[in-house]
């Protein structure tokens, strides 16, 4: 009987252990952080920005208010307080945010320009070292400042934060996650080129409680910051991200558009299906050269022009074409990047250390200017795979 | 002898669960970056090196033991020195014991509080373990093996399924080029991995105990084979995610791996997987070094029975765990730094030395 009694004791008192509440952090306790930007004040300290989730206006029934929509409630509040060090401005925002700072939904982080500029390498530490933050947060560059950009919202996204998250899941354009950022600060054989974002218009004002001065500036992408080692030294366009993403094979999604074989005037579309990017190093002890071969499998998605394009004839000359536009923009973002910013930003210097490791150890310590001087070689080679539904617009008269 | 003072019986298979937990429970978290500094992405060859290195650890020990089948690492030191530097031999492994599980459970709670920030102090985390581990060895080594073969497939499991969900952002062109580094450096790398595997030294101890003690030296041999290829995939895997240059800059890249797995955009944050195979399989360790203090402890001693041993010896523990690293710095520096040295004497040199000396004055009997 005592034997029972002791047993039924110490299984109660299991249940007071197991509840476990010793460090429980409800969600109503957390200032969740959304997004975090970075950017350097004129008197040279870190300003930290935060975009921190407002759960209560998460909640389902906003949108859908039936008679007389509900009006539209700030979904996130945008804080930010300098400080010495990253974490500095943290604790600072600490002392005005009820809740606290939980950076394990961190979405995205941007940098100011003026902040890269002056080198991200003071502001990255933090996002490693802290348990909380992620390796897989995407890392940004604006060309503005980062709070205003924070400071925005989202028409189609509860926040611009997750906007932009889900425009970089969809690898649209350059898509850089911290890990791999970290990983090209690292590397002496490349160096950081994160995309770029800025705050556009978007859109027109449609229905009840979008009038035109309550209308957003959203979160875009257009193009790419590239930085020497920690510093921002330059921006590539749209067209020249592309050529980034083709040298570097991190091509996804896209298109190619040539003119049609026999009617010059009108276009052709192309979906990119699946490319592939050879990178091959070549010295001989005094020059370094690249031999890049890209090979793009691609389907017809529009075409202009009322021409039959399926004689092989006119699939090669289109096949031509293709890696002849895909080749001219490598080459734009490369003399741009040997000449103008004189960086590699191709993770080349990775390839040549893996041919050449005995060289490597001598060339790695000014690997840019041999970057810059390297001659490089692209090849392209493209084939047409497939037509979508049509072989030959249904809609001309014969 | 053996029987009084510990009467369980554990199969091979059970052997070899008990020491791939064993090896694995602190591998796997902190050795990757020591053996990638010095190593770069090479670490792999340093594994495969320390392996190889390990399996002979492993047949060394079970060869000496097989010399005396029915006693322990404890005990054979006296009839192959003579009774009093047999005695002094025994009383340095249980040390030796209780160092390295000192600092098994400091590591245990230091991942913890590290990684997971929670807000319970250290010794909150050391002494729930070390009070686990009390009254599972109090019951003896049939139970805890018996609870490891349960365990095992959850914490090998997980292991290997997170390291395959993080293959995704595994780029295998990260392990080039092979051989960078010089050898010296890639055998500087395979020295920690190297006094983990050694601790396979501990099957010294179950070979009494094992039910057909001659298929001891193929136990030995597999869990440092299993332990060595498994640690060579998540050496090679970690290197192909985060690089060399991160990877040695990192506390726990056996952790980092699993924070960047994300499924379909659904699923993710393993760390918290990870953690449960930490937790289990670093519990199961820290059981068999205390049990091994315990059994090293009444046999040196001479003792019938070692229960009544379980609470001072926990408290040794609880204490030399506190005290013995001021701060996880000083307890990675003991790691990268003085423990493979500490470790190899008693792992390697002081069975190669008793082996020695058993063949010259021909004690103990030819078995294996």
């Amino acid at each position: 009987m005592t034997r029972k009694a002791v047993s039924l004791l110490l299984i109660l008192l299991t249940l007071v252990c197991l509840s476990g509440c010793w460090s429980r952090r409800e969600m109503s306790e957390l200032a969740i952080v959304m997004g975090a930007g970075v950017d350097r004040t004129p008197e040279n300290r870190i300003r930290l920005t935060l975009q921190l989730a407002r759960p209560a206006a998460f909640g389902g029934g906003a949108e859908t208010g039936g008679a007389g929509a509900a009006e539209r409630q700030n979904i996130t509040w945008v804080v930010s307080e300098t400080g010495d060090t990253i974490f500095e401005a943290e604790r600072n925002l600490a002392l005005k945010i009820s809740r606290r700072i939980y950076w394990a939904h961190n979405i995205i982080l941007v940098f100011g320009a003026e902040a890269a500029k002056s080198g991200v390498g003071n502001y990255v530490d933090f996002f490693m070292r802290d348990p909380m933050s992620r390796e897989n947060i995407w890392v940004l560059v604006t060309r503005g400042e980062a709070k205003e950009l924070l400071e925005s919202h989202s028409e189609l996204e509860k926040t611009s934060a997750q906007s932009i998250g889900f425009v970089e899941r969809n690898k649209a354009g350059l898509a850089v996650i911290f890990k791999d950022f970290a990983m090209a600060l690292a590397s002496r054989g490349s160096n950081p080129a994160l995309p770029a974002v800025e705050l556009q218009k978007l859109g027109e004002p449609q229905g009840s409680g979008m009038e035109e001065e309550k209308q957003h500036e959203e979160v875009v992408m257009t193009g790419t910051g590239v930085f020497k080692d920690e510093y921002l030294v330059g921006w590539l366009d749209t067209s020249e991200t592309r050529g980034l993403l083709w040298l570097r094979g991190e091509i996804n999604k896209g298109i190619i558009t040539v003119p049609s074989p026999g009617r010059p005037d009108k276009l052709l579309s192309i979906n990119v299906a699946r490319a592939r990017t050879r990178v091959e190093p070549e010295y001989d002890g005094e020059n370094i050269g690249f031999n890049i071969t890209i090979t793009i499998d691609g389907e017809l998605l529009e075409q202009q022009s009322g021409e039959d394009l399926t004689i092989p004839e006119k699939v090669e000359e289109i096949e031509a074409a293709a890696a002849m536009d895909v080749i001219r923009k490598c080459t734009a973002t490369l003399e741009k990047a040997q000449g103008e910013y004189g960086v590699d930003i191709f993770n080349f210097g990775e390839a040549f250390h893996r041919k050449y490791k005995r060289d490597w150890k001598e060339l790695k310590y000014q690997w840019n200017d041999a970057f810059a001087g390297a001659q490089i070689n692209i090849y392209a080679e493209a084939h047409l795979r497939r037509t979508g539904l049509l072989t030959r617009p249904a809609t001309v008269k014969k | 002898m053996g029987e009084i003072l510990e009467n369980s019986k554990i199969s091979s298979r059970q052997a070899v669960f008990l020491m791939v937990t064993m090896i694995f429970a602190t591998v796997i978290l902190s050795v990757p970056a020591i053996t990638v500094k010095h190593a770069r992405q090479d670490a792999w060859i340093s594994v495969g090196l320390a392996t190889v290195a390990g399996l002979l650890i492993a047949r060394l020990v079970t060869t000496l033991g097989l010399r005396f089948p029915e006693r322990t690492l404890f005990e054979y030191p006296a009839e192959i020195l003579g009774r009093w530097p047999g005695k002094l031999v025994g009383f340095f492994y249980i040390i030796w014991f209780l160092h390295i599980n000192a600092g098994v459970i400091r590591e245990y709670g230091e991942f913890l509080v590290t990684a997971f920030r929670p807000a319970p102090p250290l010794i909150v985390f050391n002494l729930m373990a070390v009070a686990i581990a009390a009254y599972t060895v109090r019951n003896g080594l049939e139970v805890f093996t018996r609870a490891n073969e349960i365990f095992f497939p959850l914490t090998m499991g997980l292991i290997v399924i997170t390291s395959i969900f993080a293959s995704g952002e595994t780029d295998i062109q990260r392990l080039l080029p092979v051989a960078d580094v010089d050898a010296v450096s890639i055998f500087k790398g395979a020295m920690v991995p190297l006094a983990w595997f050694g601790e396979i030294v501990t099957i010294a101890l179950v070979i009494p105990y094992l039910n057909r003690p001659r298929e001891s030296h193929r136990a030995a041999v597999t869990s440092v084979l299993i332990s060595g290829v498994v640690f060579m995939l998540v050496v090679a895997n970690a290197i192909g995610i985060f690089g060399p240059d991160l990877i040695e800059a990192m506390v726990f890249p056996g952790l980092n791996k699993y924070r960047i797995v994300n499924l379909a955009n659904f699923l993710g944050r393993f760390e918290a997987l990870a953690m449960t195979a930490w937790v289990t399989a670093g519990f199961v360790k820290i059981s068999i070094f205390y049990w091994a203090t315990l059994l090293g402890v009444s046999q040196v001693l001479e003792l019938k029975d070692y229960r009544s041993l379980v609470l001072p010896v926990g408290g040794v523990l609880m204490a030399m765990s506190m005290l013995d690293h001021p701060s996880a710095l000083h307890l990675q520096h003991f790691e990268a730094q003085v423990f493979p040295f500490f470790a190899l004497t008693f792992e390697a040199a002081i069975p190669l030395l008793l082996l020695i000396t058993a063949l010259v004055r021909g004690k103990g009997e030819r078995l294996g």
